[in-house]
């Protein structure tokens, strides 16, 4: 950076009103009697956007803090973050070349989907069992595992739909049985602290699943071909300039943005799951049932559901969901056992950035850890580096997120059970 | 009565055993069963502060290994960087300090030493054996990553304060996973996936009772870890036993009833993270100073997968349950090592040992929650009490 010196003053400047904003903020509002729920939040984002020339006038008013108050300071505060490091580091690539920049958010919205459908099955689980569910990165590591395996090595030649097909049947029967033999003593009361059990015994499974697999298909990473070829194109015309151009393996929009066919088919497919996966919990008697278990077990067991029967398939489901974003994975990564950790974190950090049980802030929150990602690995000036952090990025959203807001975007309180305790 | 004084006795003969354990073995693995006693003590601090924090205080925090490697990474930083010389060097950053000049390293990362030698380097090859310089004393870096173990438990213990159950084990799992990540990729200072090389415990060797070690033997270290175990399992008994253990188990009941009963449930909490945090630490740098390399390939999370399943293995909820769970499944898991043939199919027992050690785990936690040997110990202190109180409830519901 040319003049780093400017972002990170920049940045004190921001953390300092921030803080400020938000403790006096929640001091004022409790003062004066006033809901306090989004104030820490609003007085710190605020603070961090605008300093004492937003705050001052907050403080005086102290208007109702709704929706709006919460996401355009929040905006704000990212648009000057973003400024102070245009003006900090101009030569940078992902300041000074737009159609990187354009490249990166394109990608970053195409991984950050399939980052989405996947926590969309932690929240699943969590919603209905109170449970998260640290196997999760294990089913998507399988997911990919058996597809390979269908595909390659037991039957060579199969459809890649097919082994798609067996791994979610497969995933969905191992969360299925473990839910059988290993969660069901939570449901009655038997122990004593349900949630620090869940967590425990879902870890021993993703233990026992990594070494298995490692025990079974050894250490070398595999990989399949790509599902679908894309035709070759080039659209409107033969002639530049175009709008599309496609080869097998790779589109290109505009001249400026390329997409590998891999992550494009697996974003396809997540969406089209994701339209299914609605259908079936709005409109089906099953998946009303589900939903209304995730909002209120007594009155659903008043209604004639069965909410254990609902647990068994809302465990398998959220697995089956890690291991279908898992196969579709297999064709654009390499794979290894140890696959599974980092989507895992990175799934537990959009739940929670979307809120614990949320199903659409599941969704939103990847789409934005993606971006973030996507912003984290173009903008760090040493690549080797910037590679290196991609965990931490996540993480820097998870701590915000539970230090500012910690019920997450579309956080709520649930009727009943061990949920919503944090 | 007699039988409460057994778990004693048996404590007593424990650590009888341990202590006289170097001088009775003489088999010709002596070496490699030293080794994985030293690593048994090191997982049995892990396992036994981790059930301080999880099993009494209800935390379960999975950061422990990040901890762990706080303690170690301090050290190696501490006594790869700094070293003290009677004479300037002139080449890097030195603070005169008494007759000594402090000299602080400057980072070259992994590169070639041949090609760019760092400045202490270069200045001992102009100096050609003329000057000595004492590298930092190894017991003063195993009390600074205590230190420093702790000072990242209080910061991270506080801002903890407010999560309970899943959101305090994701974000403690996500501390442990960008401390690794931030040490994989600061490349220039830890020197990444290399790893540091850490002077031995005992890198002049030691005179004891008249016996010169030289600094691979075995018994030294042996018995340093072993007095750390000690030294952690006796602050921990101490502090179970007092009011402090009392507080934490009301914390981990109900948090909302203790702060109405008057604990200062903040206190609490914080001081039993950073206490357990530098347990952690310390058994980490000592651990690095015996093996003589720290790489971030230690704090994967199948080591704290390891130290979870100990502990829980042992008894989540007896500190001294977990160490001996951590001793014998230390010993069990190197055991379980070699590999055999069942109808010309070789079994690679180096993975299918972590398989069965997992299924293990979720076995003990679905059928027998307070561990292996938790149950074991309750038999002897408490199994009357448990007799009598059920024949007075029997006696009650009859009259």
């Amino acid at each position: 950076m040319e003049f780093s010196y400017i972002f990170w003053w920049v940045i004190a400047w921001m953390i300092f009103w921030a803080l400020v904003g938000s403790f006096v903020t929640r001091r004022i509002y409790l003062h004066r009697d006033l809901d306090t729920s989004n104030a820490t939040f609003v007085g710190s984002m605020l603070g961090a956007a605008t300093g004492p020339f937003g705050l001052a006038p907050l403080w005086m008013k102290s208007p109702d803090l709704t929706n709006r108050f919460v996401v355009f300071p929040a905006l704000g505060a990212v648009t000057l973050i973003a400024a102070a490091f245009a003006f900090a580091d101009p030569s940078n690539n992902c300041v000074a070349n737009g159609s990187f920049v354009a490249s990166q958010i394109v990608n970053g919205l195409i991984i950050g989907i399939i980052y989405g459908f996947m926590a969309l099955g932690l929240s699943l689980i969590f919603s209905i069992l109170g449970v998260v569910s640290f196997a999760h990165g294990e089913f998507y590591m399988v997911g990919g595992m058996i597809t390979y395996f269908a595909t390659v090595v037991w039957f060579p030649g199969l459809n890649p739909a097919l082994g798609i097909l067996i791994a979610c049947a497969m995933t969905f029967a191992l969360g299925a049985a473990f839910e059988r033999m290993f969660l069901t003593p939570m449901y009655e009361g038997k122990i004593e602290r349900p949630v620090e059990y869940g967590i425990l015994v879902t870890f021993g499974l993703a233990f026992t699943v990594q070494y298995f697999v490692q025990a079974v298909a050894g250490a070398n990473p595999v990989k399949t071909q790509r599902y679908i070829d894309f035709p070759r194109l080039r659209w409107p015309s033969a002639e530049d300039p175009w709008l599309v151009k496609s080869s097998r393996g790779n589109m290109e929009l505009f001249d400026t943005v390329s997409i590998s066919n891999p992550r494009f088919t697996a974003a396809v497919m997540c969406i089209l799951v994701l339209c299914a996966l609605l259908y079936f919990l709005h409109r089906t008697w099953t998946g009303k049932a589900l939903r209304a278990v995730s909002q209120d077990r007594e009155a659903a067991a008043i209604a004639g559901i069965n909410p254990d029967r609902m647990n068994m398939l809302a465990f398998a489901l959220g697995g089956m969901i890690a291991a279908l974003a898992g196969a579709m994975l297999v064709q654009a990564f390499s794979w290894l056992p140890q696959v599974g950790n980092i989507p895992a974190m990175r799934s537990f950090v959009i739940v929670v950035l979307g809120g614990l049980g949320s199903l659409p802030g599941a969704f939103l929150g990847g789409i934005i850890v993606g971006l973030v990602e996507a912003a984290g690995t173009g903008c760090i000036p040493d690549a080797q580096k910037a590679a290196s952090y991609i965990p931490a990025y996540g993480m820097i959203v998870l701590t915000l997120t539970l230090l500012l807001r910690p019920t997450g975007l579309f956080g709520r309180r649930f009727a009943s059970g061990t949920h919503g305790k944090f | 009565m007699k039988k409460h004084h057994t778990p004693q006795l048996a404590g007593v003969a424990l650590i009888a055993f341990f202590a006289l354990f170097p001088f009775i073995y003489s088999a010709g693995d002596y070496d490699y069963i030293m080794h994985i006693a030293i690593t048994g003590f090191f997982y049995a601090i892990l396992a036994s502060s981790w059930s301080m924090l999880a099993g009494y205080a209800g935390q379960f925090s999975f950061g422990h290994i990040g901890f762990m490697g706080v303690g170690a990474y301090t050290t190696a930083l501490f006594c790869h960087y700094l070293y003290l010389s009677p004479e300037p060097t002139n080449i890097c950053t030195e603070f005169l300090i008494g007759e000594q000049y402090l000299i602080l390293v400057n980072p070259i990362g992994v590169t070639s030493s041949t090609l760019t030698q760092d400045c202490l380097r270069q200045a001992l090859s102009i100096w050609d054996g003329s000057v000595q310089i004492t590298p930092m004393p190894v017991w003063l870096g195993i009390i600074l990553g205590t230190i420093m173990g702790g000072i990242f438990g209080l910061l991270i213990g506080l801002l903890v304060l407010r999560l309970r159950a899943a959101y305090l084990a994701l974000f403690t799992l996500g501390f442990a996973e960008i401390l690794r990540a931030t040490i994989s990729a600061e490349i220039l200072i830890t020197r990444g996936q290399a790893g540091i090389e850490l002077p031995h415990l005992f890198d002049n060797g030691i005179t004891l009772f008249g016996h010169a070690f030289t600094r691979t033997d075995k018994l030294p270290p042996y018995f340093a870890m072993f007095f750390l175990l000690l030294l952690c399992l006796g602050i921990l008994a101490w502090l179970a036993k007092s009011k402090f253990g009392l507080f934490v188990r009301a914390l981990r009941e109900d948090q909302d009833a203790a702060a109405a009963l008057g604990v200062n449930t903040t206190r609490y909490k914080v001081l039993v993270f950073v206490i357990t945090t530098m347990m952690a630490a310390a058994a980490g740098a000592m651990q690095a100073h015996y093996v003589g390399i720290i790489t971030p390939n230690n704090l994967f999370l199948l080591q704290m997968s390891l130290v979870v399943a100990m502990a829980v293995i042992g008894g989540v909820e007896n500190f001294v349950a977990a160490a001996i769970g951590a001793i014998v499944i230390e010993f069990v898991l190197e055991m379980l090592r070699n590999s055999f043939d069942i109808g010309g199919i070789t079994v690679d027992m180096t993975i299918w040992r972590l398989v069965i050690f997992g299924i293990l785990l979720m076995l003990t936690l679905r059928f027998s929650r307070n561990g292996l040997i938790l149950p074991l110990i309750e038999h002897f202190t408490r199994g009357h009490v448990a007799k009598e109180t059920v024949a007075k409830r029997a006696a009650g519901a009859s009259s």
